[in-house]
């Protein structure tokens, strides 16, 4: 088949996804309430952090509202990706799965096209996101090119992400265990990095853990891309070195389950 | 509904198809040889069965659930692989080209398989998309086939609205997307009113006489008698019996009184009335079934007043008496001992927790 038809294929699977994520209304709120939800609450809640001696030295910014946009973005991806993984229970329950695996299309492009779905999606989010921030005062210092780099960032880091939810959902097909166990283990991942608080400020304990948790270098070169005016390349390519590491055991760890999945 | 013009069938590229791949065997188009699928642990799903289709023929699989109509479905489709034996359709093996099958088979699985988010129209659409339509010719065909099942008011609501009767017809209409030189119908009335499955029934025969091969499943008798060129009856993943509708019913070659009886003391009813019931001239074959019994004679109606009286005279009580013209039922409860009864198809419950079981597909 040729290279054309493939790429038809991947375009039509992912754009089904997108039209049914725009319809559902949960992805209205996860997308737009719970960021403002977070936005408020969150910066209300926590603005005297930045008042902490060390707050402003260890992160460059004496908002803690600019320090926590760059958690609202990670927050919004992992809810997101820990998702994604559900429509294909859905579809191995409703029977549309075995519709795809009849059609004379490659295999492969069934899996390609949710990524890619889950990719735009995630796109979409970020901006909102950003748009939000913007709104609250939140500046990006790296400029355009931050700007861009953040989004990459966000895009790799949920499709990375998104791999997890995946594989569990593969594995049991059973979407209140994907959601339960996706969210079991990522939460607390969130809470144990430096999205939410300063490396310098965490207790020596979670300090220890934030070390070995991906999500605080992803944290990191997301911070670094929205205080710090001089881009810092190695925050940054070390944020893209984990996606890609994590992104390559979950990605391979999935698409293994899901030739098991669409052979069988 | 009409099939007018749904059903082009390209004969032309067959007999190239056929030449290439060395079709060896008359006018078949799908030929099952010891086909077997044995799903873990030692669930013996289907058990060894060989048929043949003959291309232009609908062709049906008839038995209760769990008889292996959806398993051996499912091998030739290439949803799934076989133990053992062999399948090829159109002269392509399942192992060796399954990609090939693809391209000219259509399959309504027994669950609808539509997306209800998207709207009957956007279903097709993504269907034709799959199916590689050349683009200038998708949204006339998506019209044609709205139009053919009945659904163009409601093509542009979610599917999800839709009632049974048009998420099947909607299915229905998916399965013929890419103008398939097979359709392959798993139960496709199953859970419709009888208008509903009248009307499918029709389109079916309409698709047919255009030329499009049709295997379909079924554990409706009356569907199998009425759609049905030819028709296997599957039990317990084996073949039962294979012939024709008329074939199948002449080979009772008789009328059919069937006995079940109170139970009064009499500890074996079943066999007391085979034994009260042998000296009776004209009876010719007496069958334990589940429930009671079948009398099958060429002449019933002229026997029932002895066969009630034979049985009184043996103290036994009949509980229900019926007399029958052979009908399908009779054909299955001659070849498995066992009545059929058609069941609707429930959702596999789902657990809460844990591993959803697979499956058996």
């Amino acid at each position: 088949m040729a290279a054309g038809e493939f790429f038809g294929e991947v375009g039509s699977i992912a754009g089904r996804w997108i039209k049914k994520t725009l319809r559902r209304p949960p992805f209205l709120f996860f997308s737009l309430v719970q960021p403002i939800v977070w936005f408020v609450l969150f910066t209300a809640a926590f603005a005297k952090i930045a008042d902490i001696p060390g707050f402003a030295s260890t992160t460059g910014t004496t908002s803690y509202l600019t320090f926590f946009s760059g958690a609202v973005i990670i927050q919004t991806v992992l809810a997101s990706a820990m998702q994604s993984g559900v429509g294909f229970v859905t579809d191995m329950e409703s029977g549309f799965l075995d519709k795809l695996k009849v059609a004379p299309i490659h295999r492969s492009s069934i899996l390609l096209g949710k990524l890619l779905s889950d990719g735009a999606r995630i796109l979409l989010q970020t901006t909102v996101i950003l748009i939000l921030a913007f709104a609250l005062g939140v500046g990006i210092a790296t400029g355009l090119l931050g700007l861009v780099l953040l989004f990459g960032i966000a895009l790799g880091f949920g499709i990375a992400w998104s791999g997890i939810s995946t594989f569990i959902a593969l594995t049991t097909r059973n979407s209140e265990s994907t959601l339960m166990i996706s969210l079991l283990t990522t939460f607390p991942l969130l809470f144990l990095s430096t999205a939410v608080m300063p490396k310098a400020l965490l207790q020596d304990s979670v300090r220890s853990i934030a070390v070995y948790n991906p999500i605080t270098y992803i944290a990191d070169g997301l911070h670094g891309l929205i205080i710090t005016p001089a881009l810092d390349w190695s925050v940054v390519g070390f944020a893209f070195l984990i996606i890609a590491a994590v992104g390559f055991v979950t990605l391979s760890a999935t698409t293994t389950m899901f030739r098991r999945t669409v052979s069988a | 509904m009409t099939a007018q013009s749904i059903a082009s069938v390209s004969k032309p590229q067959s007999s190239t198809v056929a030449a290439s791949t060395g079709r060896t065997q008359g006018d078949a188009i799908i030929q099952v040889q010891d086909l077997a699928k044995i799903f873990d642990p030692d669930i013996r799903a289907v058990d060894g069965i060989s048929f043949a289709v003959r291309r232009g023929e609908i062709f049906g699989f008839l038995g209760p659930n769990g008889a292996g109509k959806t398993t051996t479905i499912k091998v030739i489709t290439t949803l799934i692989k076989k133990t053992s034996g062999s399948a090829i359709v159109d002269g392509i093996n399942v192992d060796k080209d399954p990609a090939a099958i693809r391209k000219i088979i259509g399959y309504a699985a027994q669950e609808v398989g539509i997306d209800d988010e998207l709207t009957g129209r956007e279903n097709l659409r993504l269907q034709s998309a799959l199916y590689h339509l050349p683009k200038g010719e998708r949204e006339e065909r998506i019209s044609e086939l709205l139009k053919a099942i009945d659904l163009e008011d409601a093509a542009d609501r979610r599917a999800g609205t839709y009632s049974g009767g048009m998420r099947k017809r909607l299915d229905l209409a998916m399965a013929l997307i890419p103008h398939p030189k097979v359709l392959f119908l798993d139960e496709p009335t199953t859970g419709l009113d009888p208008q509903n499955r009248a009307a499918v029934w029709e389109y079916i025969r309409g698709l047919n006489e255009q030329g499009m091969t049709i295997f379909l499943t079924t554990q409706y008798m009356e569907e199998a008698d009425r759609l049905a060129d030819r028709l296997c009856i599957i039990d317990h993943g084996h073949i039962m019996a294979e012939g024709t509708p008329a074939s199948l019913k002449g080979s009772i070659g008789a009328d059919v009184v069937t006995l079940a009886f109170k139970a009064n003391g009499v500890a074996n009813p079943n066999a007391a009335a085979k034994v009260a019931l042998a000296r009776i001239l004209g009876i010719r074959e007496i069958q334990e079934v589940d429930g009671g019994i079948a009398v099958y004679a060429q002449d019933a109606p002229a026997l029932v007043q002895q066969i009630v009286l034979a049985l009184n005279d043996a103290h036994l009580d009949i509980a229900e008496l019926t007399l029958t013209h052979p009908t399908l039922d009779d054909v299955f409860m001659k070849y498995t001992g066992r009545k059929m009864r058609a069941e609707e198809v429930t959702p596999q419950r789902r657990t809460p927790w844990g591993a959803r079981r697979r499956r058996p597909m």
